[in-house]
Formats: structure tokens, C-alpha cells, sequence
């Protein structure tokens, strides 16, 4: 009602309109549909008003038609009731189509605002800070740990194993980064993806094994149950153990991000045959999806995590996509306490032994 | 009071940033506690040390809740932990609103071991200026409840500025009791001039 308010000049023009309409359709024959021209107060409605005051206006019309004809006395009867109902059907009709109308309008406009964000988002920019903090991180755990390792030997008395140890580190770092930068070059190539058969419970092992430290530096119980005698899959290996890798981390992120703390984690990794393909599952006991979340969790520079690009899951489902595989999440029910996330990735069996 | 060594809390979400950094630590003799996040570090949070300076070197970008964040909510829980935000892409909106906020120093990584050292014992040092006026202040305090009420009555009248005259005829005593008690005053509150006085109720905020 506000924005009738808000624009009086046109209230008044569109209450007057309608009160002429209304005049002229009481005092003229049953024969006349002059209650037709309703319409054009509708259009001029939907043209000034939000949605609620164009319903309310429409209501308003079709009330004063009715009351029109009630009210109106030359005529045939009959050929007035039909007037009056194709009148309401046309005002109906015409509200319904300017109100859809708008709303498509708008959906198209959030849509164009939001290819324009994407677009400035893969900016040189963007990328940049990503990779930099990609390699930062082993960065500075090289350049701490070398100048921790010079310092050991330089002491009185020297501490070889302590220098040692710190060693060994500049050495791990410098293959993560080095690991980082072929990767980067790899996207930037956009490198052909190579399916391969192979083995999902053993891919699934290795993998694990990477994050089975930062599992349990975390307090994360990691459970797998893998089925046994599964047939190999048909997927680029080393994909498959990066989407495995991005789902382990946004489990242990979820669960990081559960209010009670400490908070018991588990993540479950499953495999099961399933209707002729291969299922695997990574289930989480973390924060699960917030409102509207899980429709936007594989859109691009969507995140509900601060800091992060927004591209983890975006990539995955695009990877699984490319080899004929899919890749979506459901809430959580039978992990405990009913709540956490379970990313599915449903992966094709090689063809030369499935049948 | 004497100091044992001093602490270093570490927060970032990097297994490998935390083992070399607090190595690194370990190589200069500082203590170090190392956490993977936030909620890691409130969980075992048990209050400051005692008895010896500590400081906060935390990661700004890390999953669940920002390094800016965690700065505020430190500060709503009053832990007084002076901050060093260390970050793999340091820009310069961020940077500003961490010092505004209160940051020691804002390091971008990979960085110096002498940038990082130095960052740390400016914020020991400012950590240590901090506890050090807290005891004071809670020594001042604990001085001034130690004075009986006729005392602070009339070190209160002092140090609006009144004559001993008038002190006395305020509270209808001698001048003489007046003088005692002024004596008295100054000297349970270990302070020699008048100036020393004003300044230590200042501190106190009582006037």
C-alpha cells in the first residue's frame, strides 16, 4: 500500500479512471462491456506498482465490476453475466501476464548482475591471489624452516637432529609447491584428461593417507567402509583423487565450523556397486547445509566459506561431468545427531569388464 | 615479579606453516602453542600466562571464521593478547583495518625471519608494558583501599585543590587532623608531592 502512497498523482488518476469505469458501466446497458477497460488500469498499475498493490488494485476492479452489475438495470440479463465474466477473465488475465511478465524482467536483470560479477571475478586479479596463497603457505614453511635449520647448527653446542628434521621439511615443502605449480600449469593448459581402469578402493586408500595426519590433528574419526570385489572404474585417475581431496577438506572445514566445540568429527568414506556403476560417498557429521546452500554449492564463486574462490566444488562436478559421472550432495541422516552433509560421485564401471 | 619465558600463540590453518614456524620459534628459544583454528584455540584457551609475555601470530585466511573476525572477538571476550596477522596475500584494505583494529604488525608470507622475530618481541614487549600497568594500577588500588575513609576523604579534598583550612572546616575536625591524615595518605599510597597524588587518582578514575 506504501507506494500508493508514494505516487499520489498516479493513485488519483488510476482510482479515477476506475471510479469513470465504474460509472459508466452501472449506468450503461447489461449489452456494453464497458468494465473491459479495466484492463488498462491494471496495465497502468503494473507499470507504477509493486506486485501486492497491482493485486490489490485487480481485486479492487474485479470487485466493481461484480457490483456493477449487480447494480445495473437496461439490458438482457444473460448477455450481461457473459460480459461480466469475460471482463473479470480479461482483468484476471491481464494481471496475471503483466505480473509474470515483470517477474521474468527482473529474474533476467539479477541474472545479467551476476554474469557481469563473474566476469570481473576471473579477472588476472582473482587467480593471482589465489595462487599466491596456494604457494605462500609452503613458501613460508620453507623459509622459516631454513632459517630454524641454520640457526640449529649455529648453535653452541650444534643440534644436528633438530637441523635435520627441519631439513627434511624444506624438502616436503619444496615438492608441495613444486606439485602446486605443475598443477597450475596443467589447468592453464588445459591438459587432456586421461580415463584410465583402475582400482577405487586403492585410489581411495592413497588418498586418504594424505589427509589421515590432518584428520587426526583435527580430532576427525575417519571411517571408510569399502565394498570389497568392486569392478575397476573408468574415470582420469588423479581427477578422481582431487575430487576425493576437495570433499574430504570441505567435510573437515564443515565440521570446523560446528559451533559446540570440541566437536567429536566423522568423516565416512563409502564405495558400493550401484546399478551398474560405482558409487562413492563422503559423509560429514559438520555444520550441513545453511538455507538455501546446497542449490548454490556447485555454482561458480559461490562459497559459504570467507576466503575461499568459490571454484573446489565447481571444478569437481565439472570434472565427474566430463567423464560421464555425477556428483551431488544430500543433508546428512544416518551420521549421528542428523546433520552434516554427503557428497555423492557416481562413476561409470570400465566398459571392457562390465559386461 | 620475575618473568619466565616467553609465550607464543600460533593460529593457521596449515600443518606445515605451523611445524616450521614454531620450530623456528623453538630455534630462538621462545615457547610456542600451536592451533589449527580459531574455535581449536578457544577450546583449550585457559587464560594468559601468569608469568610471562605472550603474543598472538595469526593467519588471516582460514576456514570458518577470518583472522579480522577473531581479532574482534578476542577483544569482546577481553583476552588481551597483542595480534601479528600473518597472511600468504596480504592486501592493503586488509592491512589497514587489521592495524586500525589494533595489530601489532601485519606480515605478508613467505616472510624474513628477521621481520617476524622483530614483530614478535615488539608485541612481547607492548604485551609486557600492558601487564605491567594492569599490576601497577591493581597495586595503586589495593594502596588506596588500605587507606581508611577519613584519609581518602581528605585526599580527595586535596586534590580538588582545597586548603587544609578548608578540609578541616568541611569535615568539622583540627587542622592538625587534617595534616595527619594527608600525611597518612601519602604515605600508604608510597607517593612523596601532591602531583603524585593527582595523578594517581587520575589512574584510578576517582576525583
Amino acid at each position: 500500500v506504501t507506494s500508493l502512497l508514494k505516487k499520489p498523482a498516479q493513485t488519483i488518476l488510476l482510482v479515477a479512471s476506475m471510479v469513470a469505469i465504474f460509472m459508466l458501466d452501472t449506468f450503461s446497458d447489461y449489452e456494453i462491456a464497458i468494465a473491459v477497460f479495466y484492463t488498462l488500469v491494471v496495465l497502468a498499475a503494473l507499470r507504477w506498482h509493486a506486485a501486492r498493490e497491482v493485486i490489490i488494485l485487480t481485486i479492487a476492479c474485479i470487485g466493481l465490476t461484480v457490483l456493477s452489475f449487480i447494480l445495473s438495470l437496461g439490458g438482457q440479463y444473460d448477455t450481461g453475466l457473459v460480459n461480466t465474466i469475460i471482463s473479470i477473465t480479461a482483468i484476471i488475465i491481464s494481471a496475471l501476464l503483466g505480473l509474470r511478465m515483470r517477474a521474468a524482467q527482473q529474474a533476467a536483470h539479477v541474472a545479467r548482475e551476476e554474469l557481469l560479477r563473474i566476469s570481473r571475478a576471473t579477472g588476472a586479479g582473482y587467480l593471482t591471489a589465489s595462487i599466491a596463497h596456494e604457494i605462500g603457505q609452503p613458501l613460508t614453511a620453507i623459509m622459516s624452516s631454513g632459517d630454524a635449520c641454520r640457526r640449529w647448527l649455529n648453535q653452541q653446542p650444534p643440534q644436528p637432529d633438530k637441523a635435520q628434521r627441519a631439513l627434511q621439511r624444506v624438502l616436503t615443502e619444496t615438492r608441495r609447491a613444486s606439485d602446486i605449480i605443475e598443477r597450475i600449469r596443467a589447468m592453464v593448459r588445459g591438459e587432456a584428461v586421461q580415463p584410465q581402469a583402475f582400482d577405487l578402493n586403492q585410489a581411495v586408500r592413497e588418498m586418504l593417507q594424505l589427509c589421515a595426519g590432518e584428520c587426526s590433528r583435527r580430532n576427525i574419526n575417519l571411517q571408510l567402509q569399502l565394498a570389497v570385489h568392486l569392478p575397476p572404474v573408468w574415470f582420469d585417475r588423479v581427477q578422481l583423487q582431487q575430487i576425493l581431496g576437495n570433499l574430504v577438506l570441505n567435510a573437515m572445514d564443515s565440521i570446523a565450523t560446528v559451533p559446540e566445540q570440541p566437536h567429536p568429527g566423522l568423516i565416512r568414506i563409502r564405495t558400493q556397486l550401484d546399478d551398474g556403476a560405482v558409487l562413492l560417498s563422503v559423509g560429514d557429521n559438520g555444520t550441513g547445509f545453511v538455507a538455501n546452500a546446497r542449490e548454490h554449492l556447485f555454482d561458480a564463486f559461490w562459497s559459504s566459506k570467507q576466503g575461499t574462490m568459490g571454484l573446489g566444488l565447481t571444478l569437481c562436478r565439472q570434472m565427474a561431468e566430463s567423464h560421464g559421472a555425477q556428483l551431488w550432495a544430500e543433508a546428512a541422516q544416518e551420521l549421528h545427531q542428523q546433520r552434516g552433509a554427503v557428497f555423492y560421485l557416481r562413476l561409470p564401471m570400465d566398459s571392457t569388464t562390465s559386461k | 615479579m620475575t618473568e619466565s619465558a616467553p609465550l607464543v600463540y600460533l593460529i593457521d590453518d596449515d600443518a606445515a606453516v605451523r611445524d616450521a614456524i614454531t620450530d623456528l620459534l623453538a630455534s630462538v628459544g621462545l615457547n610456542a602453542l600451536a592451533f589449527a583454528g580459531t574455535g581449536d584455540f578457544l577450546a583449550r584457551w585457559q587464560g594468559a600466562p601468569e608469568h610471562s609475555a605472550a603474543c598472538l601470530l595469526l593467519d588471516i585466511r582460514m576456514p570458518g571464521q577470518s583472522g579480522l573476525e577473531f581479532q574482534k572477538q578476542l577483544r569482546a571476550m577481553k583476552i588481551d593478547l597483542p595480534v601479528i596477522f600473518i597472511t600468504a596475500h596480504g592486501d592493503v584494505p586488509m592491512s589497514v583495518q587489521a592495524m586500525k583494529a589494533g595489530a601489532v604488525d601485519f606480515l605478508g608470507k613467505p616472510f624474513r625471519e628477521q621481520e617476524l622475530l622483530d614483530a614478535i618481541w615488539h608485541a612481547l614487549e607492548r604485551n609486557r608494558c600492558q601487564r605491567r600497568q594492569l599490576a601497577e594500577q591493581q597495586q595503586l588500588q589495593q594502596r588506596w583501599q588500605s587507606l581508611n575513609a577519613g584519609e581518602q576523604a581528605v585526599a580527595l579534598g586535596v586534590v580538588r585543590g582545597r586548603l587544609n583550612k578548608q578540609i578541616a572546616a568541611d569535615f568539622g575536625v583540627s587542622e592538625i587532623t587534617v595534616k595527619v591524615r594527608r600525611a597518612n595518605a601519602l604515605r600508604k599510597l608510597q607517593l612523596r608531592t601532591v602531583a603524585d597524588l593527582v595523578r594517581a587518582l587520575e589512574r584510578l578514575d576517582i576525583r
